[in-house]
C-alpha cells in the first residue's frame, strides 16, 4: 500500500487568458504533499480550467506548475497524463469495455505485464469495496455509485503521485454522496496521493479539504484550511459564500475534546444531561443537547468522568468574527 | 467530346420534341404515372398512420414497414407486379408499373406521418384536450401542422424514389423517360441513352428541390429560426 | 403469364438449381465487393469531413446527388465509357452506398459522449488511440446500421444492373420479362427479397458480437 507517495503541486502565477477574456488570473498557491486541496467558488471563477491546467487539457498562458518541482508545461503531455489520475462528474467511464478494462486502462497504456495488471485490479476493487463479480460488467450495468468508485480506481490504477478530481460525486444523491466522500477521505489518507478536488460545494469542500482555495473571476480570493477559512473568512465575499452559517459548520469541525470542559462541574447536576464523548463533534453535541432539552452534556471517556459541556461555551465558539 | 456533341445534337432534334415518342410527351407520362403512384400511396397510408400516431398504436408495425420497404427492391416489385397485372387483363406497361411503384411510395409516407404526430410535444396536446379541443380537432389544429415538415420529407423521399424507379417502366414496354434509356441500351445509341439519363436524372433533382422549397413555404410560423 | 399456367413452375426450379445456384454468387459478389469498396471511401471521406469540418458539407452534397440521380439512369451515364462491364456496375453502385455510409460514420464518431473523449485524453491516450479505440468502437451501432441499409439497398440495386449485362438475380427477372414467363421473374425477385433479409440478419449477428457491451441488461 506504502508504495504511493504524494508529490507537491505547485502554482506560480499561473494564468490562463482566451483571447479578452481572463478564465484564471496569476493563481499561485502549493499544495503540501499527501493533502487534498479543494478549488472551490461559484461557476466561472476559474476552478475548473485551474484543474485542467495541471495535466495540460488546457495549456496556460503564462506561469508555471510544478509537480515535486518538475515543470510540468516542459516535456510530452500524453506521458504527463498518465501519471496524474483523472476523475470527472459523468465518469467517462468507456462504455464499450468492462470494469476491468476500464480500472486497467493506465496500467495498460503505461505498458504494464498482464499479471500486474491483473493483481493491481482485483486490489482496487477490494479497495474501493466492489465485489470480484463486477469486474466482468459494463458500465451501464453499474449503479452511479458504482461507476462512481470505478472512476476513482481507474484514476489510482497506475499509482499516480497526483490526482485531478472535477466534481465527482455531484451527479449522485445525497446519501450515496456522503458514503462516497468518506470512503474516498479513508483511501486518500490510506494511499497518501496529493488530490486537487474542484467543487462549487461549500460543504463538500470543508469537509473533504485540508485546504480551500476560494476563488472568484479568475481570482484566489483565500486559500486556508477548511477551519481558518471559516474563523477568519478574507472578506465579505468568503463570508457569504461559507455562509451565514458558517459558525454552526465550524462547530462540525471541533471536536468535544478540544472544547473547553469544565471539570470540576457538579456531576449530580448532570441527571437528564446527553453523554457526549471527546471524539463527538461540536455540531454533534449541539444537537444531542437541544435534543434532550439540556443546558448540559456530560462528557465520558468510556466510563471515565471528563466534565461537564455548557450550552454557553458553545455559543462563545459560535460567534465568529465577522470581516472588517 | 464527340458524345456529348452527340447527345446536344439529339436535343436538337426537332423530331425528338413531336409525336407520342418525343421528348414533351415521355416527360408528362413520367409525371403522371409518378404523381399517380404517389396519390394512391398518399391516400393509403396517410389517414391510417394519422389514426395510429394520434391514438398512439402501431408503432413497432409503422416502423418495420419502413424496413421491409427497404427490403423489397425495385426491379423485384416490378417482378411481382406483372403477372397481377397480367391476370387482371390489364396488360403491359402503364398499369404493371404503376402497381410496382404504389408499395415503393407507401413505406416512407406511412413511417414519417406515423412519427410526425406521434413525436408532437404530447404536453401540447394535453394543453389542448385540456382545453377542450375535441380529437378531431387536435389532429387538425395541432399534430398535423406541427408534423407537417416531416410529412412532406416523407412524401418528399418517396417522390424521388418514385419518379426514380418509373424509369423500369420501360423494360415492361411501358412509356415514361425510361423508353429513352432502355431503347438507347438496347440500339446501342449513345446519345438517346445519355439523353434520357439527363432527363432522369434532372428531373428526379427537380422534384426534390421543389419538394424541398415547398416544405420552405408551407413550414409553421414559429418553428423556423427567421419567421 | 399465358393463362392457366402457374406462377411459378416447379420443375423448371428443379431443372435449373445450378444456374439459380451461380446468380445467387454472382449477386452476393457484386454486393460484397460495393459495400466494401464504398466502405473504405467512405471513412477516407468521413476522416477527411471530421479532421476538416468545412469540407463535410460538399461532401455529403455530392453524396446526396449521386444517391438522387435514378440508377438506370447513372448506369447510362457510364455505359459509353466503361461499356456494359463490371466496373460500370460497381460504379454505380459503390456511389449509392456513399451518402448513408459517411453520414453515419461521421455522425457515429460525433456522437461520443465528450466526457469519455475528456477522460481518455486526460488519462494520457493520444489522439490517434482515441480514434480507433474509443471513439470508432463507440460509433459501431450507428455505423453498423449505415452499413446494414446500405447493404439492402445495393442488394436490391443490384438487380437492376441486369439491364447492363450484370445483375445476378435481376438476370432471372429479365429473362422472365423478356419471355413472358414468370417462373424466373417469381424466383429472381423472391431471393433478392430473401437475400436482403438474411444478409441483414447476418449484419445483426456481427454487429452483435463485436459490440458485447449493448448485449447488456
Amino acid at each position: 500500500m506504502a508504495e504511493t507517495r504524494g508529490a507537491t503541486v505547485e502554482f506560480r502565477s499561473v494564468t490562463k487568458r482566451y483571447g479578452d477574456t481572463v478564465a484564471v488570473d496569476g493563481l499561485s498557491f502549493a499544495v503540501p504533499a499527501g493533502r487534498i486541496c479543494v478549488l472551490v467558488g461559484p461557476s466561472g471563477c476559474g476552478k475548473t480550467t485551474s484543474l485542467r491546467m495541471v495535466n495540460r487539457l488546457i495549456e496556460p498562458t503564462s506561469g508555471e506548475i510544478l509537480i515535486d518541482g518538475e515543470n510540468v508545461l516542459q516535456g510530452d503531455p500524453t506521458e504527463l497524463r498518465r501519471r496524474i489520475g483523472y476523475v470527472i462528474q459523468q465518469t467517462g467511464l468507456f462504455p464499450h469495455q468492462t470494469v476491468a478494462d476500464n480500472i486497467a486502462t493506465v496500467p495498460r497504456l503505461l505498458g504494464w505485464p498482464k499479471e500486474r495488471i491483473g493483481a493491481r485490479v482485483d486490489e482496487l476493487l477490494t479497495l474501493i469495496g466492489l465485489d470480484v463479480r463486477m469486474l466482468r460488467r459494463y458500465p451501464a450495468q453499474l449503479s452511479g455509485g458504482e461507476r462512481q468508485r470505478v472512476g476513482v480506481a481507474r484514476a489510482m490504477a497506475a499509482r499516480p503521485p497526483v490526482m485531478l478530481m472535477d466534481e465527482p460525486f455531484a451527479a449522485v444523491d445525497p446519501i450515496v454522496r456522503e458514503r462516497l466522500q468518506n470512503e474516498f477521505l479513508r483511501l486518500q489518507r490510506d494511499q497518501g496521493i496529493t488530490v486537487i478536488f474542484v467543487t462549487h460545494d461549500i460543504d463538500e469542500a470543508i469537509k473533504l479539504g485540508d485546504r480551500v482555495a476560494i476563488m472568484r473571476a479568475g481570482k484566489l480570493v483565500q486559500y486556508a484550511p477548511p477551519g481558518e477559512l471559516l474563523a477568519h473568512p478574507a472578506d465579505d465575499f468568503v463570508a457569504r459564500f461559507v455562509g451565514s452559517d458558517r459558525g454552526l459548520k465550524r462547530l462540525s469541525l471541533l471536536t468535544v475534546g478540544g472544547a473547553d470542559i469544565d471539570p470540576n462541574f457538579d456531576r449530580s447536576r448532570l441527571d437528564g444531561a446527553p453523554v457526549l464523548s471527546p471524539s463527538m463533534t461540536l455540531r454533534d453535541a449541539l444537537a444531542a443537547m437541544l435534543a434532550s432539552e439540556s443546558q448540559t452534556g456530560k462528557v465520558m471517556d468510556g466510563d471515565r468522568y471528563l466534565g461537564a459541556l455548557t450550552l454557553a461555551k458553545i455559543g462563545a465558539m459560535l460567534r465568529v468574527e465577522t470581516p472588517a | 467530346m464527340t458524345l456529348l456533341g452527340d447527345v446536344a445534337g439529339w436535343f436538337a432534334d426537332p423530331a425528338h420534341w413531336q409525336g407520342t415518342h418525343g421528348i414533351p410527351t415521355r416527360i408528362v407520362e413520367h409525371l403522371e404515372l409518378s404523381g399517380l403512384a404517389v396519390a394512391v400511396a398518399i391516400v393509403l397510408s396517410v389517414p391510417l398512420a394519422l389514426y395510429l400516431g394520434h391514438v398512439g398504436r402501431g408503432g413497432f408495425v409503422a416502423i418495420n414497414v419502413a424496413n421491409i420497404g427497404r427490403a423489397l427492391p425495385s426491379l423485384a416489385l416490378l417482378a411481382f407486379a406483372l403477372p397481377i397485372a397480367i391476370a387482371l387483363g390489364l396488360g403491359l406497361g402503364f398499369w404493371p408499373t404503376l402497381f410496382a411503384l404504389v408499395p415503393l411510395a407507401i413505406p416512407p409516407i406511412l413511417t414519417s406521418t406515423f412519427v410526425a404526430v406521434r413525436e408532437v410535444d404530447r404536453d401540447v396536446v394535453d394543453a389542448a384536450r385540456g382545453m377542450g379541443l375535441r380529437e378531431s380537432q387536435i389532429l387538425r389544429a395541432i399534430e398535423i401542422p406541427l408534423g407537417l415538415p416531416l410529412i412532406l420529407d416523407g412524401m418528399r423521399t418517396a417522390s424521388v424514389n418514385v419518379v426514380a424507379t418509373a424509369t423500369l417502366g420501360a423494360i415492361v414496354a411501358g412509356g415514361a423517360l425510361g423508353r429513352f434509356i432502355v431503347d438507347g441500351l438496347a440500339l446501342q445509341d449513345y446519345p438517346q441513352l445519355v439523353a434520357g439519363a439527363l432527363l432522369v436524372a434532372l428531373l428526379a433533382v427537380a422534384t426534390e428541390v421543389s419538394f424541398a422549397a415547398f416544405a420552405r413555404a408551407t413550414a409553421p410560423a414559429g418553428m423556423t429560426a427567421n419567421p | 403469364m399465358t393463362p392457366g399456367e402457374p406462377l411459378v413452375r416447379w420443375d423448371w426450379v428443379a431443372n435449373h438449381t445450378g444456374e439459380i445456384g451461380l446468380r445467387i454468387g454472382e449477386h452476393l459478389e457484386l454486393t460484397i465487393i460495393a459495400v466494401v469498396l464504398g466502405l473504405a471511401i467512405a471513412f477516407a471521406l468521413a476522416f477527411a469531413g471530421l479532421r476538416l469540418p468545412h469540407l463535410y458539407p460538399p461532401i455529403t452534397a455530392f453524396a446526396g446527388i449521386l444517391y438522387t440521380i435514378p440508377s438506370l439512369a447513372l448506369f447510362a451515364f457510364l455505359v459509353p465509357y466503361t461499356g456494359l462491364s463490371l466496373l460500370t456496375a460497381e460504379i454505380g453502385l459503390v456511389s449509392y452506398t456513399l451518402l448513408i455510409l459517411v453520414r453515419n460514420i461521421v455522425s457515429g464518431i460525433r456522437s461520443v459522449p465528450s466526457e469519455v473523449r475528456d477522460a481518455a485524453l486526460g488519462m494520457g491516450y493520444t489522439p490517434r488511440a482515441i480514434l480507433w479505440r474509443i471513439e470508432l468502437p463507440l460509433a459501431l451501432g450507428v455505423i453498423f446500421a449505415g452499413i446494414r441499409v446500405a447493404t439492402i439497398t445495393t442488394i436490391g440495386l443490384v438487380t437492376v444492373t441486369a439491364l447492363i449485362g450484370q445483375g445476378g438475380l435481376g438476370y432471372l427477372i429479365l429473362l422472365g420479362i423478356q419471355q413472358f414467363f414468370s417462373t424466373p421473374l417469381i424466383v429472381g425477385a423472391t431471393l433478392s427479397v430473401a437475400l436482403a433479409v438474411a444478409a441483414d440478419g447476418a449484419l445483426v449477428l456481427v454487429q452483435r458480437s463485436l459490440m458485447p457491451w449493448t448485449r447488456v441488461r
